[in-house]
């Protein structure tokens, strides 16, 4: 970080969406940070930075000295009976410093973005599933079936990279298919060369159980399904049937009914796979919620959504979630280091430990503010499909300390 | 810091010594010559039998399919809560531990090194973070060859064998790698264009490559770049009756150079009898035996639940409906391997569980020479490595062995010649089998051995006539000179190392990777690589240079 004058950064890996980009072009000028190529717009908001004072550590809203909040929050701490850490928004090191943290404390562990993670797991943990990762889509699928609305404002260059100018097998002729969505300006960009279709729907897992029955080579009576004309999901049948490396995509967050979507797209790739060959491709992984949910099937041997207590953890996907688990906690631990994102309204003690443009309804007992992980330090974080990890580097000199480093210094003194 | 452990029987078949009365001296982590000086702690063992730490050379322990399967048999973890004790000995589980369950119950067993068989490039990155979790254990992976869209090729363009051993290179050292493992080569990479068996002449649908040309020019990069641990091969159709003939044509295709074939057990299966389903083993030890350049390792089945967990999707695909309970995961992965994930119950009544147990036991019995063979279970595909206590005995106790044979499904009784084999493992051979050879095979000169230099890895056990109580409770367990198992119990957490291998080559082939990652994978070479400080919480890995004739 010696280079203090105006200097474009480049390949600059990205934390946010959990796709993973490591492409992407910025300008740094001392303390300033400003996109400069590659960059999707949630990527460009959050990786922007003015040269202004850190926001300062606070009690209840007073300004306090670093020491002063990490003593406050270890007090805190120390006479919680169920905490709960949510947000979780963090590095690989971050999570490791929260595990060891509430290995004394015990506490509830969950992440901002689970939901999506959960309806899929109700497929996962049941039945398993037929997966695939990035670049084999992007070498490999001709045909992409697009469940729900277009992912793209969430996974700004989603099409780009699974798009590439010259696929290594997929061929010429790439079919994506929407249904029940259709592409916004920004994908039809990034599918230009794609042959591109859209299929209203009104019921995605009636639509989806109707296109595995067809691919199995049942005839089904009945004019549409989940809204769909009959004609149109048996030629969407033809085509994954043809197709020699199908993927199914969706974002199970954005799905109120994605448990249901996921099963059922899953039952659809296990029947693909009998004659050719098939994969999901589910979207998430916002704010490392992968890497955390991966350290912690390490380290306890459960997912997110686990409460250790008494040196010994239990999962449960539905007591442990955030919004249940704040009925039940005492305090809350709110961590958020790559967005500003406040903590959810909550009735007890709140540790702050977050993003430094936070702004707050009601001031936590404690704010310890952090700096952002490939920012202002370097960092790991995995990818949506749980198999890549990414170094996050440092693109200034960090003021404020990573989340790792308050937590240790939290944890100083706990007994 | 001076150790002293007096009055052992050191058992350290490296150098000769079978249950030698003499004091084993450690000074600040690495054994010494003894002397006279004054110990800062010193143990007195009566007689105990003293033997280098475990090593393990296969064993499932870290990567993301690990993590996969964690997620999908919950069930395991339920079943098998916290260890008690007063360390963190944080998680649980039997078939899939967490990283602390799976360092202090090796620990227990006296093993200190442990090697991660399959590690995939695409998830490097995690496997050592997972690995830097395990405490008590140094550990190392192999990396996943031979069905990357990369090497494939490579091969099918004839790109001089230079080309290929730079690339083989370049990718050990981007990954912290310290051997190469090759898993049904070609066969994982076949599966994503729709094959669905391959044998080893049998053509790549799209490269027209074959599994023979992927091993051999694997084979002569490793010779050539100075790896010291051979190819470590899963061969080709796991689990498939009749594989036998395979295995054997596998042997003789490498023409006297230096191949491990891993958890051969699975790879021994004939087609002889009404069911089509009989031991191979008695040929494959055969060949074995006189193939001087062949080691093996078995990956015994033990009875029980576990979940199987392995790289060959197109394998774990065609056995997904034999899950129990019935779920399973299958990946495709990054244009370089894939994975599957099938959870797996071993039952003692079906014929052909019965028979793979026996025929991993001929294999251990047939096999002489015990520098060639290794004690696996590949854990956990055959059985969770908390099984080796039980292992061993049936191994050193032929009247054990037959007891519980005879509590076998009697079809599979028929079908095995085990019951006339009258050989029994002697404790220098099981020595031999789980420290000296291993250490051997894996170019590790500190290690397996208890002489002036070695690490201070050493392990005290009770001398017991049952073999299985003998092993499962280590008495002492030091790790570098620090005691972490004392009469069985875990009492204190190290940090281990991670052994990673340095070879020389050619750097200029990074171009053609950089421009590989940019526009076929999709995510820069320099993101791929690992860098040091990324091992082991930024303590860095313990680095074996080798030197070859590339």
């Amino acid at each position: 970080m010696a280079n203090t004058g105006k200097h474009i950064v480049e390949d600059v890996v990205c934390g946010f969406c959990g796709l993973g980009c490591d492409d992407l072009k910025v300008e740094v000028e001392g303390r300033e940070i400003r996109p400069a190529g590659s960059v999707c717009p949630e990527a460009a908001k959050l990786l922007w930075r003015m040269d202004v004072a850190d926001p300062l550590f606070s009690r209840l809203g007073s300004p306090c000295s670093a020491q002063e909040a990490f003593d406050e929050a270890r007090v805190i701490l120390n006479a919680a009976r169920t905490p709960l850490f949510a947000g979780l928004g963090t590095d690989v090191a971050g999570g490791q410093a929260l595990l060891d943290l509430a290995g004394g404390t015990g506490g509830v562990f969950d992440h901002a973005a689970s939901i999506g993670l959960f309806r899929n797991f109700t497929a996962t943990q049941r039945t398993g599933w037929l997966a695939t990762t990035l670049a084999e889509v992007r070498n490999r699928c001709d045909v992409l079936l697009v469940v729900g609305s277009d992912p793209t404002p969430n996974f700004g260059r989603l099409f780009e990279r699974l798009f590439p100018d010259s696929p290594l097998f997929a061929g010429e002729q790439r079919k994506v298919i929407f249904l029940g969505g259709t592409p916004g300006a920004r994908a039809s960009g990034q599918l230009a060369r794609a042959e591109v279709s859209s299929l209203p729907a009104t019921d995605l897992p009636e639509a989806l159980v109707a296109l595995t029955a067809l691919v199995g080579g049942r005839t089904l009576a009945g004019n549409s399904f989940g809204g769909v004309p009959l004609a149109d999901l048996a030629a969407v049948a033809a085509a994954l049937s043809a197709a020699r490396y199908a993927v199914v995509t969706w974002n199970g967050a954005e799905l109120g009914n994605g448990d249901l979507v996921a099963e059922r797209a899953t039952a659809l790739v296990d029947t693909l796979n009998i004659t050719t060959r098939a994969g999901v491709f589910p979207l998430g992984g916002r704010d490392n919620i992968i890497g955390l949910n991966q350290l912690m099937l390490w380290r306890l041997g459960y997912p997110l959504r686990t409460a250790i207590r008494g040196g010994a953890s239990e999962h449960d996907p539905a007591l442990y979630a955030t919004a249940q688990a704040l009925k039940d906690a005492d305090v809350l631990v709110w961590v958020s280091a790559f967005r500003p994102e406040p903590p959810p309204p909550f009735e007890g003690k709140t540790i702050v430990i977050g993003h430094a443009e936070t702004v707050f309804d009601k001031a936590p007992d404690v704010f310890i503010p952090v700096g952002t992980p490939g920012i202002d330090h370097a960092g790991t974080v995995f990818r949506m499909d749980s198999i890549v990890s990414l170094p996050l580097g440092a693109l200034r000199v960090a003021t404020l300390p990573s989340v790792a480093e308050a937590v240790r210094r939290i944890a100083g003194g706990v007994a | 810091m001076r150790l002293r452990l007096k009055g052992g029987r050191v058992l350290d078949p490296a150098n000769g010594e079978n249950a030698v009365a003499r004091d084993v001296e450690i000074l600040d982590g690495r054994i010494v010559a003894a002397t006279n000086e004054t110990a800062d702690q010193e143990y007195t063992l009566n007689g105990d039998i003293v033997m280098a730490g475990g090593i393990d050379l296969h064993s499932h322990i870290a990567g993301g399919k690990m993590n996969l399967a964690r997620l999908l048999m919950q069930e395991d973890r339920r079943a098998y809560p916290e260890m008690r004790g007063a360390f963190c000995g944080c998680g649980g589980g039997r078939a899939v531990p967490t990283a602390h369950v799976t360092g202090c119950r090796y620990a227990e067993l006296g093993y200190t090194t442990v090697f991660e068989p399959a590690m995939l490039g695409a998830n490097a990155r995690g496997a050592h973070l997972e690995m830097a979790d395990i405490p008590n254990l140094d550990t190392g992976a192999y990396l996943v060859l031979g069905n990357d869209d990369y090497i494939l090729r490579l091969i099918a363009a004839g790109a001089p064998q230079a080309q290929i051993n730079a690339y083989v290179g370049w990718m050990i050292e981007a990954t912290q790698a310290f051997a190469i493992k090759i898993v049904n080569p070609g066969g994982i990479n076949a599966f994503k264009f729709n094959a669905r068996k391959l044998d080893l002449d049998e053509a790549n649908p799209y490269y027209e490559v074959t599994p023979r040309q992927v091993l051999l020019t694997l084979i002569r990069a490793v010779t050539e770049l100075g790896v010291p641990h051979p190819i470590h091969l899963h061969g080709c159709n796991l689990g498939v009756p009749g594989n036998d003939d395979t295995t054997l044509a596998t042997i003789l295709a490498t023409e006297g150079r230096r191949l491990h074939l891993t958890h051969l057990q699975f790879h021994s299966y004939g087609t002889e009898g009404d069911r089509k389903f009989s031991s191979g083993a008695a040929r494959i030890a055969e060949l074995v035996n006189a193939s001087p350049n062949i080691s093996v390792d078995v990956g015994q089945v033990m009875f029980g639940q576990t979940v199987t967990s392995s790289a060959d999707y197109m394998s774990q695909y065609r056995n997904r409906g034999l899950a129990s309970p019935k779920k399973s995961i299958g990946m495709d992965i990054e244009l370089d391997a894939a994975c599957g994930v099938v959870p797996f119950e071993y039952r003692d009544k079906s014929f052909v569980n019965a028979l793979q147990w026996a025929i991993g036991l001929e294999l251990f019995l047939l096999v002489e020479d015990p520098w060639r063979i290794f004690l696996t279970t590949d854990h956990p595909n055959g059985a969770p490595f908390t099984t080796y206590p039980h292992l061993i005995r049936l191994l050193m106790d032929r009247d054990f062995r037959n007891a519980q044979l005879a509590t076998l499904n009697k079809a599979a009784q028929q079908h095995t010649m085990l019951a006339g084999i009258t050989r029994e493992y002697s404790l220098a051979e099981i020595a031999i089998l789980t420290r000296a050879a291993p250490a051997r095979i894996l170019g590790l000169k500190d290690k397996g051995h208890l002489a002036p230099g070695g690490v201070g890895d050493v392990v005290v056990y009770k001398d017991d006539a049952d073999r299985e109580a003998m092993f499962s409770k280590a008495r002492y367990v030091f790790k570098n000179g620090r005691l972490i198992v004392k009469e069985g119990e875990i009492v204190d957490l190290v940090a281990g190392t991670t052994h990673v291998l340095r070879p020389d080559y050619d750097r200029s082939v990074e171009a053609d990777i950089t421009r590989w990652f940019d526009e076929a994978v999709g995510l820069k070479a320099k993101h791929f690589r690992v860098a040091d400080g990324e091992l082991r919480g930024g303590a860095g890995p313990t680095i074996l240079k080798c030197e070859g004739a590339a």
